[in-house]
């Protein structure tokens, strides 16, 4: 399994986690996952996933941070 | 991928628009009527001409802005589109002004049929407003404390409005109705459920966004709307039926504690941030929370007061602080922030490269209407004690809220000449200069 390419997006301003996330999805190979770090839900980026053929799933942890992770739909 | 985003979930620009700049009039009118009552205004929270004023700010300015900010931040903080937002934007817009100015003239002239036709008007534009957002935020599967301190606060203005129409009734129809507890349900689901109730879920959002703080813990941010929930819904229960006022009491320590902690926990990720460097957000946003700390403090005070003369002070400058203090700084720091930003994406449909978000307002003009906002909010609350500091309180306060109109309407003009204006030039979009 590939390692995913990670964006810490946790202390950026607003619209750079969003534009580096979708900087990182064109840069994925075959079977590989962004991780994308954030302290918040990112719900717009969530429908362009949708519409551009992305899965997600998230994760929280307890110091607020969501990961979620980005791949290929199959 | 294509890197421009989507707007199906976002609202039009207007739908905000039209709430942020039909705020700061009603700013403008409460401090001119505050310098035109003058030394007389803030003697007595009875005075008519006074809850006149607190009303302009309280509806005019702070429901109405937090009104249009919430269609906004909905689709971003929680997933949840409000339906048909542009029509729900005029009509309840409509609505508020409307009653907002029916009511305010109603307290000013002493007129019963204002106080008539406030009721209905302000009545079903707020239900209209709650039954929407309602629907938006009972569909959508978010989790969170942001998702479910909306979900605490929107109902909230229902008792608001229910407890606040029946004071009205009083005015309106003559009807005898316990005041002094009506009044205390109204102000406390006014100012604890509805606006800081709110102000936390937008907390949990904007305050890591913006300032670029680590995160509230997740357990404190569920926690704090809960148990102000539960400690409104107990103190308002047994204070309608003037049961229990050692409970009573009890309840309202631990409410003091939740805004306490809220308030804290704010200022500690404030000074954790990742940037060190100041912007008038944050100072904004740092001033209201002292402010609800001193809040916290003058409501403590109260408690333990028996002498009424003292009461009677320590409320005044509580009302003075709680409004001009916290939802009025919070609310100009968060509009300082959204503006820019909602140009920006708005902006990515139309020209390309877009101008950077610094570029939508001018620094120099927010950090001077801050200082002019502080500088009022200190007049205003040394007012209470020295009277005839009412009239440079108020005419500071209505230069400070009429600055900021003329900051936003810059902001918005320069939106409209970029979106419309193929020829411009892109290297040199400035903010407006003034």
């Amino acid at each position: 399994m590939l390692d995913p390419i990670v964006v810490d997006a946790r202390g950026l301003p607003p619209p750079e986690p969003m534009e580096r996330t979708l900087s990182a999805l064109d840069d994925l190979v075959e079977g590989q996952e962004v991780l994308l770090l954030l302290y918040r839900e990112p719900f717009p980026l969530y429908g362009i996933l949708q519409r551009n053929g992305y899965a997600h799933r998230v994760e929280s942890t307890q110091d607020g941070t969501f990961q979620i992770y980005i791949r290929r739909a199959t | 991928m294509q890197s421009t985003f989507e707007f199906e979930q976002a609202p039009p620009i207007s739908v905000p628009y039209r709430f942020f700049l039909g705020g700061p009039p009603f700013a403008v009118a409460a401090g001119l009527l505050l310098a035109w009552m003058g030394p007389a205004a803030l003697v007595s929270r009875w005075n008519p001409q006074l809850l006149a004023l607190v009303h302009l700010l309280t509806i005019g300015f702070m429901l109405q802005i937090m009104a249009g900010a919430l269609l906004q931040v909905l689709p971003v903080a929680a997933g949840a589109s409000v339906p048909r937002s542009l029509w729900l934007a005029v009509v309840s817009q409509a609505g508020l002004v409307c009653g907002a100015v029916l009511l305010v003239t109603g307290f000013a002239l002493g007129s019963a049929l204002n106080f008539k036709l406030a009721i209905p008007v302000l009545g079903a534009s707020v239900a209209v407003y709650v039954l929407f957002c309602g629907f938006a935020l009972a569909r959508t599967k978010a989790q969170g404390g942001t998702v479910l301190a909306l979900r605490i606060a929107v109902p909230s203005l229902v008792p608001t409005v229910v407890f606040g129409g029946l004071l009205a009734s009083v005015f309106g129809w003559g009807r005898q109705l316990p005041l002094m507890e009506l009044l205390g349900a109204h102000v406390a689901w006014a100012f604890l459920g509805w606006g800081l109730i709110l102000v936390m879920g937008v907390s949990y959002l904007v305050v890591p966004m913006f300032q670029l703080t680590p995160a509230y813990r997740p357990r404190l941010a569920t926690a704090l709307p809960l148990l102000s929930l539960l400690f409104l819904v107990g103190w308002t229960v047994l204070d309608l039926l003037d049961r229990a006022p050692a409970l009573r009491m009890l309840l309202a320590l631990m409410e003091a504690g939740v805004v306490t902690a809220f308030a804290v926990a704010t200022l500690v990720l404030q000074r954790q941030r990742r940037r060190k460097q100041d912007d008038v957000t944050l100072r904004f946003w740092r001033t209201g929370m002292i402010a609800l700390l001193a809040v916290v403090a003058l409501a403590l005070a109260d408690l333990f007061t028996t002498d009424p003369v003292i009461q009677e002070t320590l409320e005044i400058l509580l009302g003075v602080l709680l409004i001009v203090g916290v939802f009025m700084s919070l609310i100009n720091g968060m509009l300082y922030k959204i503006v820019p930003f909602l140009n920006w994406l708005h902006l990515q449909r139309v020209v390309s490269p877009v101008p950077n978000m610094k570029r939508m307002l001018d620094e120099k003009a927010m950090s001077g209407q801050f200082r002019m906002h502080l500088a009022s909010l200190v007049c205003v609350a040394l007012a209470v004690f020295l009277p005839w500091l009412a009239i440079p309180a108020g005419l500071l306060l209505a230069g400070s809220a009429l600055w900021l109109e003329w900051n936003l309407a810059g902001a918005v003009l320069l939106f409209r000449r970029l979106a419309r204006g193929p020829g411009v030039s892109l290297a040199t979009v400035r903010p407006v200069s003034r």
